[in-house]
């Protein structure tokens, strides 16, 4: 800011106060995914030159995507899923009980949780791993019904 | 067992101490899952007669399958078992932060058990649809191989 305030000759709060500016327009414009147009009208309002207007859209233009993927980094989530490791045992004896043959699924839920990644070690048994099995895929299968691709259509 | 009429006029400490005897061999013999045979002369060798003996391993072939159930689920550790899950599919249109996202995500529950304690908060994770795919499909590999494993 210094450095500017040599070169421009003007108050390093008004530099401040420009930077400040441009950075909420760029953000609000980006949050709002305006178009074009709706931004020339927005601001024309400022009365600066057709110049400075131009480069303004541009750089909205330019940058847009890149700030609405930080935007997007910002919003409330919950921990979501990034991998899952799986692996069969049979348990053969314990403690209480010789003598078994008991299968079982054991697998490792990787998820990711504002930037730390948790693994959690979970058990299953063949039929609840079935079951699983039909209602992810029930879950899948939704996204291609005719409800929500009208809802997909309509929305944007 | 105490309050049994029939039992009143035994000494309580004898009676229990005939109580905990009778169940440690139970479980024992349960757990070994040792035969007939192998119980009858075991208690031979504790100079049971004939007729005990008899009774004893009547009513221990009564009970032994429901016995084997309840020590093979219920006792002894193991991760978080797994019992049912849950999905939502959802469209998100708009956040605080961010306007116009457009962007559909299920979020999973997986319900699951404690073998200590019998409750755990459930497991919830959002994911897209290629990562809902990919946890499917990995599920679906490890079915196959448990398929393939029971055919050998």
């Amino acid at each position: 800011c210094a450095s500017f305030k040599g070169k421009l000759n003007i108050g390093v709060d008004t530099i401040q106060h420009g930077v400040e500016g441009l950075v909420y327009l760029l953000t609000e414009s980006s949050k709002l995914m305006i178009s074009e147009v709706d931004f020339q009208d927005s601001i024309h309002v400022l009365g600066f030159s057709d110049e400075l207007n131009k480069s303004l859209l541009q750089l909205y233009l330019d940058n847009r995507k890149e700030i609405r993927s930080i935007l997007g980094e910002l919003a409330p989530r919950l921990p979501s899923y990034h991998s899952l490791e799986w692996r069969l045992d049979v348990q053969l004896a314990s403690r209480s009980l010789r003598q078994q043959i008991k299968p079982a699924v054991t697998m490792k839920l990787h998820l990711n949780q504002n930037e730390d990644q948790t693994a959690q070690v979970l058990q299953t048994d063949p039929a609840t791993l079935l079951h699983l099995i039909q209602q992810l895929e029930q879950a899948l299968g939704e996204m291609k019904m005719n409800h929500c691709r009208r809802i997909v259509r309509n929305m944007k | 067992i105490l309050d049994d009429p029939d039992l009143k006029d035994i000494d309580p400490t004898v009676l229990k101490h005939c109580h905990a005897a009778a169940a440690t061999c139970i479980l024992e013999a349960g757990k070994q899952k040792a035969d007939i045979s192998a119980i009858s002369t075991c208690l031979e060798d504790c100079k049971l007669d004939k007729e005990r003996i008899e009774q004893f391993c009547t009513e221990y072939q009564k009970m032994t399958f429901s016995l084997n159930i309840v020590v093979s689920f219920s006792i002894g550790r193991s991760p978080l078992h797994i019992t049912d899950v849950s999905w939502r599919l959802e469209y998100q249109i708009k956040n605080n932060q961010l306007h116009k996202t457009y962007q559909p995500s299920y979020l999973v529950t997986l319900n699951v058990e404690n073998s200590d304690s019998g409750s755990h908060p459930d497991v919830s994770f959002s994911c897209t649809m290629e990562q809902l795919q990919d946890l499917v499909g990995k599920l679906k590999d490890a079915a196959k191989s448990l398929e393939r494993a029971t055919q050998m």
